[in-house]
């Protein structure tokens, strides 16, 4: 067991970084595997660092393939054990993303999203959408919330572990460069206070008791012989899956209710979308805010319903699309028009969205 | 609602996040709504490094914003990268004594100050980014120079308080940038 830092409700000023290194404590982790890379850097660091206080443990491997199955061995052995990465980092550590699918582990990991393709930049991007819902070679047997600031961070990443230990697919906080190196007020709290009790770590292997008389075994695979033999897992999987999807989606819709022209957005540009929203709204342009924040599974019923009463959709992205492949998808069927505003690895601003926004109201003359 | 979009950009090793992060700390013990991003590529020294600074009364919507209210510029390069982050609304302010050339983009005003020059001469080449945040101060008028000092306090007190003088030293630079910016009448 690890000593709790936050123990009642502190203000603090930090960097999303450094939340969710307290956030991770307060989730009651106790271990931390990584490997520096930019943007993310600082949660390890905050997490060594409160180390002689929290008596937490923590293994720099040599890369982020290593992190990544370190991290499952941790788990294994009945640690309550989180990773965090981003970019090129993200890419070589989908081995064992995909392994934890397989073996329904509790994996929690953190996304600081930086550009891409390749090294790109270290600052910021939305381009590791695709890659963290669907990455690896499965079917994306997982669970990305996409978080909008520093309450999001403290708030996700604690929930992130309770979703992973309940369900046991690979649950992630999907943040970015931002998020992670910007500083701004956040309110720290015992989740106790708010009512939220943390599902208990449990030993995957050498759990106590005798095999066949107090438990069974544990007969966690990733290799299979036949090409039934899997299809039969993975359908136990997708059932699983749907039957949690309804369960764990969360979104958020801000003045969509009438809204003629609704922004579809996730993440920190989600943010941006809602200082446009308000600022149409007092030209009086009737705009509005879908955002998924769990962008795997989508939140289907929802996000139909909001686009059915649209008669514009707007995507926008720091990215070419990611989030609006998979909402299409989704949608299909749907015949609201659409427009987007995809800056690759770019920020999105309030200013760019309201002037996507008057453009598409005078070209479609709404 | 009261917010006050800043824009910091110079060369890495300028000090330029060093003084974001003491201008929002500033702002935070303030009791304002502060956001505060650094921008800067893989380079330790060198390369364009920006800060995006955002002050106001109410809760910080968009984390980044098109336009800055003042737009500092310390480089050449900080000129050309940074263009894009002004509009008739900005005052840009740009270092004559670092800059070659001064900045042609559409703004509200361009003031020149030689704070690289005077902090060599007249200071420590290691206070230039202190004048600078003194010029924001001025420049902007939404923190007290108290809760300036109370930031540096908090970021550098412990060197302060192994080398008294180095306080004196801060204090003299920061002045001297609330100068510059009064002297250029903003």
């Amino acid at each position: 067991m690890v000593n709790k830092l936050i123990k009642e409700d502190t203000k603090m000023f930090l960097t999303g970084n450094e939340v969710l290194a307290y956030a991770a404590n307060s989730a009651e982790a106790e271990f931390m595997y990584g490997y520096p890379i930019t943007p993310q850097n600082e949660i390890m660091h905050t997490w060594c660092k409160l180390l002689p206080k929290t008596e937490a443990g923590f293994l720099q491997t040599e890369d982020e393939i290593s992190a990544g199955f370190s991290t499952i061995g941790g788990i294994l052995a009945g640690k309550r054990a989180f990773t965090a990465t981003a970019g090129p980092g993200n890419v070589i550590m989908q081995d064992a993303q995909s392994m934890a699918e397989m073996m329904r582990i509790p994996f929690v990991c953190a996304v600081m999203q930086r550009g891409g393709p390749s090294t790109a930049t270290v600052i910021y991007a939305q381009q590791e959408t695709r890659l963290t819902c669907y990455g690896g070679n499965g079917e994306g047997f997982r669970i990305v919330y996409s978080t909008a600031g520093h309450q999001d961070l403290y708030d996700y990443m604690i929930k992130a572990f309770n979703t992973a230990w309940k369900y046991r697919f690979p649950t992630y906080v999907l943040a970015d460069g931002y998020q992670g190196k910007m500083r701004e007020p956040v309110m720290l709290y015992d989740p106790a206070s708010r009512g939220i009790t943390m599902v208990p770590t449990e030993k995957a292997l050498l759990a106590e008791g005798e095999i066949g008389v107090d438990r069974k075994s544990a007969h966690m695979r990733n290799t299979y012989n036949m090409e039934e033999e899997l299809m039969e897992v993975l359908d136990s999987y997708q059932a699983d899956y749907d039957k949690m999807s309804e369960e764990v989606q969360e979104w958020e819709e801000y003045r969509a209710e009438d809204a003629e022209i609704l922004v579809i957005a996730h993440g920190i540009v989600a943010r941006s979308a809602r200082t446009a929203i308000d600022e149409l709204r007092e030209k009086g342009i009737k705009a509005g805010l879908f955002r998924p924040i769990t962008i795997r599974p989508l939140a289907v019923k929802p996000l139909r319903a909001a686009v059915s009463r649209a008669k514009h959709l707007l995507f926008t992205e720091s990215a070419n699309g990611q989030l609006a492949q998979m909402v299409l998808e989704k949608i299909y069927g749907l015949t609201t028009p659409y427009s987007t505003l995809f800056k690759m690895g770019v920020g999105v601003t309030g200013d760019d969205i309201v002037k996507k926004v008057e453009e598409i109201r005078i070209k479609e003359a709404i | 609602m009261a917010r006050t979009k800043i824009v910091l950009a110079g060369e890495g090793g300028q000090g330029v996040q060093s003084i974001a992060k003491i201008l929002v700390e500033a702002g935070y013990e303030a009791g304002k709504q502060v956001l505060y991003i650094p921008n800067f590529g893989v380079e330790q020294r060198g390369g364009v490094s920006i800060a995006f600074c955002q002050i106001a009364d109410e809760k910080i919507g968009e984390p980044r914003y098109s336009k800055g209210d003042i737009v500092i510029m310390l480089s050449d390069r900080a000129i050309d990268r940074c263009s894009t982050y002004a509009d008739k609304n900005s005052t840009i302010i740009y270092d004559t004594s670092v800059c070659t050339k001064k900045p042609t983009c559409e703004c509200k005003e361009v003031i020149g100050i030689d704070a690289n020059r005077i902090a060599n001469e007249e200071l420590s080449s290691r206070v230039f980014n202190i004048i600078i945040l003194g010029v924001v101060l001025e420049a902007t008028h939404v923190l007290e120079l108290s809760d300036i000092k109370n930031a540096m306090e908090m970021a550098l007190g412990k060197k302060f308080d192994a080398k008294p003088e180095l306080r004196e030293l801060n204090y003299k630079a920061l002045e001297m940038g609330i100068n510059m910016v009064k002297k250029a009448g903003v």
